[in-house]
C-alpha cells in the first residue's frame, strides 16, 4: 500500500517513516512527504496513495481542507490525521471532512503503528 | 499580563509533563508556575505560538541546543541540525498549545509555530510583563515554557 506523509514539521515526517520502516508493517511503501496542503494535494495526484497521515496546523493549507480535496479526489483514500489539536470539535470537523481516523500528538511508536494497522484494516 | 487561573496554568504544565514522558519515555521535572514581571528565562532556541480568537498572546518553548539534541537522539533522529533544532522547538509549542485546546476549547485559535534562533536581546521585551513561568529538567538540561495567554475582554 502507498502512504504519503503530510506534516509541516521535518522530525515528524523523519519520525513517522521511521516507525513505518522499524514496524515491518505489511507492504508499505512511503510515496512522499509534504508540507503544507497545497503540496499535499499535487503529490497525491501525482503518487496516488491509498493511506495518508495527514497534520492539521500547515501553513498555506491547513488539513481539515486538504482532507477534503483529497477526498473528493478519491473518496477511496484513507486519512489519518495527526494532530495536537485535542478538543473534540477539531476530531469531530476532520471526520466530517472525510478523514478516518485521528492520533493526538504527541504519539509513541506502537500507538501509531496501531492507528495505522485499524486504518488498513477497515 | 497573563489572567489564566492556577487551574489554566496546570494544563499546560500537564501537557508538557506529558510530552516528555511520551516521547522520551522519562519523566522531566516540571516545576511550578511562577509569574515573572519581565526577565524571562530563555534559551538558544525558542518556538512561539500565537494565539487568536477568545485569546490572546502567546506561548514561549525555549531550550538550549544541547538539550534539543539529546531530545532528538531520544527520538532516533540522526539530523541534528540546526534546521531541525528549530523545528523541535516549533513542534513541542505547537504540541502543549495544541493539547491545552482540549480544555480551552476550540475558541483558542493556534498559529503555527515561529523559530528563533539565538535570541536577540530584546527577545524579553515581545513577553508582556507578568507572564507564567514554568521550568522544565530533563537530564541536566533546563528549559522554560512561558505562558503569555489571557482571555479577550
Amino acid at each position: 500500500m502507498k502512504l504519503m506523509i503530510v506534516d509541516d514539521s521535518n522530525i515528524i515526517r523523519s519520525r513517522i517513516s521511521r516507525i513505518m520502516v522499524d514496524a515491518r508493517l505489511p507492504p508499505i511503501e512511503i510515496v512522499g512527504y509534504a508540507s503544507n496542503g497545497a503540496e499535499a494535494v499535487a503529490l497525491f495526484i501525482a503518487t496516488r496513495p491509498e493511506i495518508v497521515t495527514m497534520d492539521l496546523t500547515m501553513p498555506e493549507m491547513d488539513g481539515v481542507e486538504c482532507t477534503t480535496l483529497l477526498v473528493e479526489s478519491d473518496p477511496t483514500a484513507r486519512i489519518l490525521i495527526v494532530s495536537a489539536l485535542s478538543d473534540k470539535a477539531t476530531a469531530i470537523e476532520a471526520l466530517k471532512n472525510g478523514a478516518n481516523g485521528f492520533l493526538y500528538k504527541p504519539f509513541t511508536d506502537d500507538e501509531l503503528v496501531n492507528a495505522l494497522l485499524e486504518l488498513i484494516k477497515e | 499580563m497573563s489572567d489564566l487561573s492556577e487551574k489554566d496554568i496546570e494544563i499546560f504544565i500537564e501537557a508538557i509533563g506529558d510530552y516528555f514522558k511520551q516521547i522520551t519515555k522519562e519523566s522531566a521535572s516540571v516545576g511550578v508556575a511562577y509569574l515573572a514581571k519581565n526577565a524571562f528565562p530563555m534559551n538558544d532556541y525558542t518556538g512561539v505560538i500565537t494565539v487568536s480568537a477568545d485569546y490572546e498572546g502567546a506561548l514561549y518553548f525555549s531550550a538550549p541546543s544541547a538539550m534539543l539534541r539529546h531530545l532528538l537522539t531520544a527520538m532516533k533522529e540522526t539530523n541534528q541540525s540546526d534546521e531541525n533544532l528549530l523545528d523541535a522547538v516549533g513542534e513541542i509549542a505547537n504540541t502543549i498549545s495544541g493539547n491545552a485546546r482540549k480544555y480551552f476549547g476550540e475558541n483558542m485559535v493556534i498559529s503555527i509555530p515561529e523559530k528563533i534562533a539565538y535570541l536577540p536581546d530584546n527577545l524579553n521585551e515581545l513577553v508582556r510583563p507578568y507572564a507564567y513561568v514554568i521550568i522544565i529538567k530533563w537530564k541536566h538540561y533546563s528549559a522554560s515554557l512561558i505562558v503569555d495567554i489571557s482571555r479577550k475582554r
